[in-house]
């Protein structure tokens, strides 16, 4: 019964109540030690470098880096600004910016940096980051869009060629031109080595998936609508679930889990994201729909040869979606001046160019980002997959507005029971929508 | 005159002896305490300013049906695991002190759940409730979704919620056992009554002080059950295993509504007040603690 969650809990609340009673410590002079906080390990060991090179340039200044799982991140960062003991520097995400733009707690980099320095950086992030006109973060790392990672030896092993895979599309009456069940149903296997397209396949003994079809924002169900011609959300940040293209997107992807079977159980994959990336890891699903972010992940953690072919295309064609992710200064920080100098060294060639020289991101910086292509043409990975479909191309808006996190939070728990079919899909849509949108104008 | 300052200065060298743990009981629970019921008619955000509200944060968690469904949870989480558990522990404290070979060695066994740290025992028992992979489905042969399915939830949580305490109560039973003098036993035996007369007769009415202790304080840790709802179903699947505790940390901290969660923290306790009263009356008028 030693209750540590609550007690980490009522100790975040006790040091933001206290915080309100105190004030800060007062600023010194002379060297200064600022604090920089993200959730990526991989990213973390490229930040330590680029700030030992800034301390070099600037020996007064000296930034250290804190790493807090994704998982608290935010929850963290949160009780954390409140009770004043944040760091003067954090990573951030599109979609929970906003909130903390509008309650001043960042700085604003138009007014720090100057409105001309955007330039330099990848304008889906600048945009994503902007509100009002203003620009809140300083773009750090881009997502490119979404592709397929695909095991080549389990592609051979049910007798296709990577021509097979290369161009898949999907529709959402199953029609002749749905290759993407087709192939799917031949990659998946059971125990008694019957693949999902043979009689006598026994779904409960799946021992081989072929798609990786689940209840993912950002690489799966996103692109499928926008793939669909559907929406998620509206400009002002109110939801779209109940759009009938939308729903049709949906019904899809639930169609290949409950009843084709050619993806894993929803009851496996709604609460543990990164299931499919370690069945896809273990040699266990065949195709892989994912980002740039799991490049590194799937790189060096798989031994079997592998390869990435693009999204499968949907009835309005291939549509992915791009996120990038942002650095941006505490606005409570008590050394705005030396937060300023940071932010403007990584949002340098020089700066930036750390992170994308692991192959771990995509450097934000456009300049910098050609030490992240010579990485992985160095390994033989061929990434334009990633972003030939987002080249010049519609995609579909990442999630906005300043209360997305309680809308996602709201809505969940009803796509968690349309992923296991144990609700219909279109009662299951109307009750998320209507579960998002509370939270969206009445979560105040 | 003197015998007055006399009597102050004692009183005074007295509270200076309390004064640490009454600076701690100050500090630690009745600040918090205050704060907690100040910010229930705050609205608080965490990055906000703060905006008084006045009664609203009350009227909308009384008026809340999802809160009254924590409620219901948290009641009927308590009443599946007391039961079992307070019985389990009574017959595992029964046979442990018997004095059959390895007692001493089992009653180690039983209580090193109660020792790990809950959360890690969360993570190593959804692993083996997974329905893909999971250890137990593997056991049975079955493809069963243990904590996705709402009617198995709940049941499995408070499984998990008994092996892990069990041993821990036990050791109560344990030393309220040795308490019971032997010739009481003895006497009973002499008089003819066979082992479950004794056992139901004078070892069970003994054993009140003891029962009463563990009741109160199973009932407490039931409602307040955090970690492994936590770890292994989030609240879920609709709303299940939703139980009080995890609701308001929810509220705080992933809905970031305070105001909201201090106030469901303030009915947590006033319903655990209520509780535990009502036991207490109860059992006053049956705990003999004077044994003859």
């Amino acid at each position: 019964m030693p209750r540590l969650r609550a007690l980490v809990a009522t100790a975040a609340l006790l040091a933001a109540a206290g915080a309100l009673l105190t004030g800060c410590s007062p600023a010194s002079s002379g060297a200064t030690t600022l604090t920089f906080r993200t959730w990526d390990e991989n990213a973390a060991k490229a930040y330590r470098q680029s700030f030992a090179a800034l301390h070099k340039k600037d020996p007064d200044l000296t930034v250290k880096v804190d790493v807090v799982p994704w998982a608290d991140y935010f929850t963290k960062l949160r009780t954390d600004l409140a009770g004043g003991s944040a760091d003067d520097l954090f990573w951030m995400n599109a979609q929970n910016y906003s909130e903390y733009a509008k309650n001043g707690a960042l700085v604003d980099v138009d007014k720090a940096l100057g409105t001309s320095a955007k330039k330099a950086w990848a304008p889906q992030v600048v945009d994503q980051f902007t509100q009002d006109g203003t620009l809140w973060g300083v773009p750090q790392t881009s997502d490119g869009g979404i592709a397929v990672y695909y095991n080549k030896e389990l592609v051979q092993q049910a007798g296709l060629t990577e021509a097979d895979i290369a161009k898949l599309t999907w529709s959402p009456d199953h029609g002749a031109d749905d290759t993407l069940l087709k192939v799917a149903q031949k990659l998946t296997k059971d125990s008694n080595g019957k693949t999902a397209d043979q009689p006598g396949f026994d779904a409960d003994k799946t021992v081989q998936w072929g798609y990786s079809a689940a209840q993912d924002l950002q690489a799966i169900y996103l692109p499928f609508i926008g793939s669909n011609g559907g929406t998620f959300q509206k400009s002002d940040g109110t939801f779209t679930f109940t759009d009938p293209k939308t729903e049709q997107a949906f019904q899809y992807l639930v169609d290949l889990i409950n009843e084709f079977h050619v993806a894993p159980s929803a009851a496996d994959t709604n609460s543990d994201g990164d299931f499919t990336l370690n069945q896809f890891q273990q040699g266990k699903i065949a195709l892989f729909q994912s980002g740039l972010y799991n490049l590194s992940n799937v790189a060096d953690n798989v031994k079997f040869s592998w390869g990435v072919v693009s999204l499968p295309a949907g009835p309005a064609g291939a549509v992915s979606v791009t996120n990038g992710v942002s650095v941006v200064g505490n606005a409570k920080s008590t050394h705005q001046k030396q937060v300023a100098e940071v932010l403007k060294w990584l949002g340098s060639e020089k700066g930036n160019a750390y992170i994308g020289s692991s192959g771990a991101n995509l450097p934000a910086v456009l300049d910098a980002q050609q030490v992240y292509f010579d990485h992985w043409k160095k390994a033989g990975v061929d990434v334009s997959p990633f972003f030939d479909v987002i080249d010049d191309k519609p995609t579909i808006p990442a999630p906005v507005g300043a209360h997305f996190s309680d809308a996602s939070t709201a809505f969940k728990p009803y796509l968690d029971e349309v992923f296991l079919g144990r609700t219909s899909v279109k009662k299951g849509l109307e009750q998320a929508q209507k579960a998002a949108n509370k939270a969206v104008t009445g979560g105040d | 005159m003197s015998r007055r300052s006399g009597r102050a200065g004692e009183a005074l060298a007295g509270y200076a002896m309390l004064a640490p743990s009454l600076f701690g009981l100050l500090a630690f629970l009745a600040v918090p305490i205050g704060v907690v019921v100040w910010l229930s008619f705050q609205n608080w955000d965490l990055i906000a300013p703060l905006r008084p509200v006045g009664l609203a944060n009350w009227r909308d968690v009384l008026t809340d049906p999802d809160f009254g469904h924590a409620l219901l949870v948290t009641a009927l989480f308590a009443l599946m695991v007391v039961p079992v558990q307070t019985a389990l522990a009574l017959l595992l404290a029964v046979l442990l002190t018997r004095g059959l070979p390895g007692s001493a060695l089992f009653r180690v066994i039983y209580v090193i759940p109660w020792v790990c740290a809950p959360l890690a025992l969360g993570l190593v028992w959804k692993w083996i409730f997974a329905p893909s992979y999971g250890a137990l489905n593997a056991v049975l042969g079955t493809h069963t979704a243990w904590l996705t399915e709402p009617a198995l939830a709940l049941p499995a949580i408070a499984a998990v919620t008994i092996w892990s305490q069990v041993g821990y109560v036990t050791l109560f039973f344990i030393a309220g056992l040795s308490q019971i003098p032997d010739h009481l036993l003895e006497a009973a035996r002499v008089d003819g009554a066979g082992p479950v007369r004794v056992f139901f007769s004078i070892t069970l009415p003994l054993l009140r002080p003891t029962m009463f202790f563990v009741l109160v304080t199973s009932v407490i840790s039931a409602f307040q059950v955090f970690d492994t709802v936590y770890a292994l179903t989030q609240g879920g699947p609709q709303g299940a295993t939703d139980v009080v505790a995890y609701a308001i940390y929810h509220e705080a901290f992933t809905a970031f509504d305070l105001g909201h969660a201090a106030v469901m923290a303030l009915v947590l306790f006033a319903v655990l007040v209520v509780v535990t009263l009502a036991q207490q009356l109860y059992f006053r008028r049956r705990i003999s603690y004077e044994i003859g």
